[in-house]
């Protein structure tokens, strides 16, 4: 039980741990927390080939487990409980091993409501502090009702802010609340591009030809291999269309902003100086139909999913567009920036040994402000870097490369969907590459960064959008 | 065919020699290994003929990895630019990586016990992103604790946003 700075670990011998006061959490909330569990728990049991027949027995098991679900949830509630002290709120949670966690007010960088899709159906709450050097879920307290927990966040406020900054708050909230949004995506089109992916009709087309296998072949071992290609068609549709539900991109102070979601709505911020690059994706049927998918590496986001809650590396910008609005973005991410300008150069013929058909596809282009690859033939992927967020540039040549005198160039952003590599490049030409690179990246830097203040605290925002709430003020002001 | 992984406008330094020393002796004992395990597991199931032509085998096999190892060695190589790092390797699969100081989120100076025998350590700068693989292995500790600091150095006095 390694916790950050702020928090603070009970032993369990410790005497006084169990504070008599203190409030506890809604009564609802061992069942909204665990409905996970009661549901599984059904599952497996009736999935269960074993108990299929003797109903009896299942009825047994799925009331034990019910009974001690609730127990345990019951116990755990209980146990918990939380309330504000002078300069801190206090949380007493377990019941075999005590914990007591304090959060320092000063130290909370935003607080936001936010209400998952179960939660949300009894009108409860959870309570998220965003703790600097905190995983995400360091500061969670759930559930309240929602009246509470909004209650409870502005009390927080005012006490982590003080009353001036904390209704400062609420009205740039209110005022982006009212915003009207830039872009949104249509609902049709999110499932019809789905429908219409490569992953979605790969697998589709795999499990006719399996069904179609099964039937005329009498082949039945390939039935086992349906459940992924199921999988493969039910989990992108899912991802797609009920996580980027009303995806709406919007202007705010802070950046742009994007918000998404039919269950649970998430909110993201992208400020402007933070982006490292993006990726421009076009699987092969949606070429036909000028459709694309852009996403961005934004410092700090990718790479921290410590609650499994949010599985996107880096930020969507627009899960599905058409042509012009996807220049749109661009030009809103990247000022003065335009895709179609750029020229771009295409690997040597003798690359086709190597990538027989996608050789066509693979070039590079570099203008003052990017660098941009492309390569895919099934699903073509654009790379934009920005030069002056170069981190390293990397030349490679493997065996058969060097016979053909090809090589790579790779162009390296920090973790995220971007991945720059110029495949299969002359060698000569890939040398001269690496040293133009790294000569434009520090150019790059040196008039780029001129004028930007080094970020010295490292206070990244949040996937979930954690930090829409904005109570940070050390964290987007110094990018500008 | 070498300037283009070496570019010649710097001045390239060469890791130690020990490198190989140390390489060398962990595929032997690796090798060692491997070999008795095989002529004893070969000898008991199969006949003692299988054994000892598996030990011939990985005694060939160390042989090779014995001259790969060498030219590997030599083809370590680093320069300090004014603004980069500049890190070069590989025969077979060759790389140059080239990392500007001011992308430097921390340096690591690691040596393993065998490392430690020879005198030798491993410098590896790392980036914001993974991907950067500016390693340079076999460096003396002097050398070794002198490019540490001199990066961490450079990278703070160069340092960049994100």
């Amino acid at each position: 039980m390694s916790e950050p700075t702020p928090a603070q670990t009970g032993q369990p011998g410790e005497t006084a741990v169990v504070d008599p006061s203190g409030a506890r959490l809604h009564p609802l909330t061992p069942f909204v927390r665990g409905w996970g569990y009661f549901v599984v728990a059904a599952v497996a049991l009736v999935n269960n080939e074993g108990l299929r027949q003797n109903l009896t027995f299942a009825g047994i098991g799925l009331a034990a487990v019910l009974v001690g679900g609730i127990l345990l949830g019951a116990l755990s509630w209980w146990f918990t409980k939380w309330q504000l002290t002078g300069d801190a709120i206090r949380v007493d949670s377990g019941f075999l091993f005590r914990r007591t966690r304090i959060i320092r007010f000063d130290r909370i960088q935003a607080i936001d409501v936010a209400q998952p899709f179960v939660a949300r159906l009894f009108g409860m709450a959870e309570l998220r502090m965003d703790v600097a050097g905190g995983g995400k879920s360091d500061g969670k307290l759930s559930y309240f009702t929602y009246d509470e927990a909004q209650r409870l966040r502005t009390t927080l406020l005012i006490r982590a802010k003080g009353e001036k900054a904390a209704e400062q708050q609420e009205q740039v909230q209110q005022a982006e609340a009212e915003a009207p949004p830039l872009l949104t995506v249509p609902t049709n089109r999110l499932l019809g591009a789905t429908l219409l992916s490569s992953t979605v009709v790969g697998s589709v087309g795999a499990l006719i030809w399996l069904i179609a296998g099964t039937m005329v072949l009498d082949f039945h071992v390939g039935l086992f291999a349906a459940l992924p290609l199921l999988f493969g068609v039910v989990r992108p549709i899912w991802k797609q269309v009920v996580g980027n539900h009303g995806f709406t991109l919007s202007e705010s102070s802070h950046g742009l902003r994007t918000k998404r979601g039919l269950f649970d709505v998430q909110r993201q911020t992208i400020p402007p100086g933070r982006v490292q690059g993006l990726l421009i994706t076009e699987p092969l049927i949606w070429r036909l139909l000028g459709w694309s998918r852009v996403e961005l590496d934004i410092a700090g986001v990718a790479g921290q999913k410590e609650d499994g809650e949010d599985d996107h590396e880096g930020a969507q910008l627009l899960p599905v567009g058409e042509r012009s609005e996807v220049a749109y973005v661009l030009g809103r991410v990247l000022p003065g920036f335009d895709l179609a300008r750029i020229q771009l150069h295409r690997a040597p013929e003798r690359a086709k040994w190597l990538r027989p058909i996608s050789w066509r596809f693979l070039t590079y282009g570099v203008d003052d402000q990017v660098m941009i690859t492309t390569r895919g033939w099934v699903s073509r992927r654009t790379s934009i870097v920005l030069h002056h967020k170069t981190q390293s540039v990397r030349l490679e040549q493997g065996p058969i490369q060097r016979r053909l005198g090809l090589a790579n160039v790779h162009v390296d952003t920090p973790l995220g969907p971007t991945d720059a590599i110029a495949l299969h490049r002359d060698q000569y030409e890939a040398a001269a590459l690496v040293q133009a690179q790294a000569d434009r990246a520090r150019e790059a830097r040196r008039t780029v960064s001129a004028s930007v203040a080094v970020q010295t605290q490292p206070n990244a925002p949040r996937p979930d959008g954690a930090s829409s709430s904005a109570a940070s003020p050390a964290d987007d002001s110094s990018d500008r | 065919m070498d300037d283009l992984f070496a570019p010649s406008d710097v001045s390239w330094t060469p890791v130690s020699a020990k490198l190989a020393a140390v390489r060398r002796l962990n595929a032997a004992i690796t090798a060692g290994v491997v070999a008795i395990a095989a002529l004893l597991v070969l000898g008991l199931t199969l006949g003692w003929l299988y054994g000892v032509l598996a030990v011939v085998v990985i005694a060939a096999g160390l042989g090779w990895a014995w001259i790969l190892i060498g030219r590997n060695q030599r083809s370590w190589k680093y320069a300090e630019r004014e603004d980069e790092l500049l890190v070069t390797h590989g025969i077979m699969f060759r790389e140059l990586v080239v990392v500007p100081y001011g992308r430097m989120q921390f340096v690591d100076v690691t040596a393993g016990p065998l490392e430690r025998a020879y005198g030798i350590a491993t410098v590896e700068l790392h980036t914001a992103t993974p991907a950067t693989d500016a390693k340079i292995p076999g460096l003396h500790p002097d050398e070794a604790g002198r490019l540490r600091d001199r990066l961490s150095a450079l990278g703070q006095a160069q340092a960049w946003g994100l």
